[in-house]
């Protein structure tokens, strides 16, 4: 236990002195802050400028029509719909409308052929060009307005027919998928990173060890079970400093700029519920273990660090075929699948599985006992057992052995 | 202190790498584990050593298996290496600590070493700046900071200069006056025979010979006679077939039987010009080809 407290500070102090580490941790900080910050230091910088702006030149939409009253009719309507832009009846014909949009006079034009059709010209079209959604949806009120009007009744009856408006209210009783979607994406994306990277950490951290022979020194010196549980531990504690420093410093600097970040999709991904929050830790933390025990096993299998990347490639796959089945099921909305309910059983899968379900679904409190059951039992198994090829592993240099040969030699000896 | 092995044996798989291996070492002696490469020593040292269980046998300790929680062991294994990226005190501190010292008692301790090696200026330097004999007297440190009862060292000379073999021969011979039990294991002949006492040649995973050097040599049969002398040439015609000259150009006379001896060299005395005669005892060289030279 001493041993263990010993091993954990060193290979801690590593992490600490690891300059990479170090590096990508106030990189990632320094991202968020200038993502947080940026919206509210344009704003800051750019008002003045955009109060004269905005003012006098708004980009210039031009209407033309055969009919005089009918092109008056869609400024007045465009005037409304479009407050972005400055809408003018145009002069002249289709081809000195082409001209002044494609000189950059206009920005865009409409040119109707009749009340219900129109050709948009634009000089590029931009991914985010919503126009002509807009101008649909207004023609078609200036279309039924008309025909009302033509059959009878009075403009305003026309309007207050057209304008009434339903309402609704949504009530999720289970969860709201729309909502935790995001979260649940980022928090999935983030387990399988920091597992990845850490996972790859522990094993070549291993591997190092034994390539550098330091590891003749210390399997004489410590026990191979302490050796692992420290190793595996503080990169956990290193891999959970960086998460919660990334993510803590980027609420903060959202609570700084909550005004300006307006955007619902952020806000729901920093308006996580406490509980999730705390399932999102046991499990965390148990799908770190589990994997970085696998991959520090494995690491201790290996001569070279050559041999690593090899050597691993089991590990990878399975945990991202965990990733796939979870992403895609979340992507589908249907996280309650067969697929799906068996990997929030299955140790390997369940950390990423069961905590998708908990937020995107509604879960029994026995199901959840039973996963997250199953997961420290497995995780406490995968330790011990790890901790017993990296003792066969640790003395074996050259070629990486199969894991058979091991897992026999492990079984043998013990 | 009696450190006994007896009866070890190993096998990893169907290979079997030990058979019955034994032999006793003595505090305040060197013990010598001789045997060619492969035969078995490094497995030996790592049971000794509890890196992982023998299949059979015992490891005794003044009579009683071996307590490895209250006995330190040093070990400087053939295979060089620590940390090359970390620094050397954090490193010596720390394995010092993973041998059950406190932080500050084990600081204090490498710094003497540091000190007594001629090492401390680079205490705080990583270890990949070092050359490779300086890397090799760091990582002696690491084998003999925490004051363990039990020495063992793996081919302990080698690569290292001529003034730093020196300053660990003294290192080792300290080591022995304070009563440890020293193990050596080596291909270095010379450094063998200076220092240990007493000897065991492991060939394929069985002791071929182990016991007191010195005895070991009495049993060779003493019935030959080395013969030092500036003429050469007469004792040569007169001895014949039984007169070979030796690589040092002195002269060995095989006798009939061990009973001739004194006569022989009576006789040497009295009728030539020598230099030297004595009883001619075979090198430790010579019994290491003789004992671990055949393979099974």
């Amino acid at each position: 236990m001493k041993q263990f407290g010993k091993i954990l500070k060193f290979e801690l102090k590593g992490y600490l002195r690891n300059k990479i580490f170090v590096g990508i941790t106030i990189f990632l900080v320094v991202a968020i802050a200038v993502a947080m910050f940026v919206p509210n230091m344009i704003a800051a910088f750019g008002s003045d400028h955009e109060d004269t702006a905005a003012s006098t030149e708004l980009p210039v939409m031009l209407v033309l029509a055969q009919d005089s009253s009918l092109s008056a009719l869609v400024r007045n309507y465009f005037e409304a719909a479009f407050p972005d832009y400055d809408v003018t009846v145009a002069q002249g014909t289709v081809d000195d409308v082409k001209a002044q949009v494609i000189s950059g006079s206009a920005a865009c034009a409409f040119v109707m052929n009749s009340a219900s059709s129109y050709t948009y010209y634009v000089n590029n079209l931009s991914m985010w060009d919503s126009n002509t959604a807009t101008a649909d949806a207004v023609l078609q009120e200036v279309y039924r307005v008309n025909a009302m009007v033509q059959n009878g009744l009075t403009p305003e009856q026309a309007g207050d027919i057209m304008s009434v408006a339903i309402e609704s209210d949504t009530m999720a009783l289970g969860k709201d998928q729309m909502q935790n979607y995001f979260y649940t994406y980022i928090m999935i994306f983030a387990l399988y990173m920091v597992i990845l990277l850490y996972g790859q950490m522990v094993a070549t951290n291993v591997a190092t060890e034994k390539s550098s022979r330091a590891m003749e020194v210390l399997v004489t010196s410590a026990k191979p079970t302490s050796m692992m549980f420290g190793k595996v531990l503080a990169s956990c504690i290193a891999g959970f400093s960086q998460l919660v420093l990334v993510f803590g410093s980027a609420l903060l600097f959202y609570n700084l700029n909550r005004a300006q970040l307006s955007n619902p999709i952020v806000a729901s991904i920093f308006d996580m519920p406490v509980e999730l929050f705390v399932y999102l830790l046991v499990f965390f933390v148990l799908g770190f273990l589990i994997y970085a025990f696998l991959y520090g096993a494995i690491g201790s299998t290996a001569s070279k660090l050559e041999d690593i990347n090899t050597s691993v490639m089991p590990i990878t796959f399975l945990f991202l075929i965990a990733f796939m089945v979870v992403m895609f099921s979340m992507v589908e909305g249907n996280v309650d699948s067969t697929l799906m309910k068996v990997c929030s059983y299955v140790p390997f899968t369940s950390p990423m599985a069961m905590f998708t379900r908990l937020c995107m679904s509604t879960v029994a409190w026995y199901e959840i006992v039973a996963s997250i059951g199953i997961l420290i039992c497995s995780t406490v198994g995968v330790g011990v057992l790890s901790a017993k090829i990296y003792r066969v592993g640790v003395l074996l240099y050259g070629m990486p052995p199969k894991l058979t040969t091991i897992l026999k030699t492990v079984f043998k000896s013990s | 202190m009696v450190l006994e092995l007896r009866n070890i044996d190993k096998s990893f798989g169907e290979k079997s790498v030990l058979k019955g291996v034994s032999f006793t070492a003595e505090g305040g002696k060197a013990f010598g584990l001789l045997g060619r490469n492969g035969a078995g020593k490094t497995t030996t040292i790592r049971i000794l050593m509890n890196v992982f269980p023998a299949s059979g046998g015992e490891v005794l300790l003044d009579g009683r298996p071996i307590d490895y929680d209250r006995i330190g062991i040093g070990y400087l294994p053939e295979e060089r290496g620590m940390y090359p990226k970390k620094r050397i005190i954090d490193q010596l501190v720390y394995f010092a600590e993973l041998k059950g010292m406190s932080a500050r008692d084990a600081t204090r301790s490498i710094d003497s070493w540091l000190e007594r090696l001629g090492m401390s200026e680079h205490r705080d330097r990583r270890l990949d700046t070092l050359s490779k004999g300086n890397q090799q007297k760091i990582q002696l440190i690491t084998a003999l900071a925490h004051d363990p009862q039990i020495v063992i060292l793996d081919e302990p000379f080698s690569g290292l200069d001529p003034v730093n073999a020196m300053l660990l021969k003294d290192v080792v011979k300290e080591q022995i006056a304070k009563g440890k039990i020293v193990l050596f294991s080596s291909h270095q002949m010379s450094y063998i025979e200076e220092f240990c006492d007493s000897i065991a040649i492991i060939n394929a995973g069985k002791v071929a010979i182990s016991g007191d050097l010195h005895e070991i040599k009495r049993t060779y049969p003493r019935d030959k006679l080395v013969v030092s002398t500036t003429k050469p040439e007469q004792i040569k015609a007169n001895f014949g077939e039984a007169c070979t000259e030796r690589e040092d150009a002195s002269l060995l006379i095989r006798l009939a039987t061990p009973d001739d001896k004194q006569a022989t060299m009576k006789r040497l005395v009295e009728n030539y010009d020598i230099d030297e005669v004595k009883v001619f005892e075979p090198s430790l060289n010579d019994i290491f080809v003789e004992y671990a030279g055949a393979q099974v």
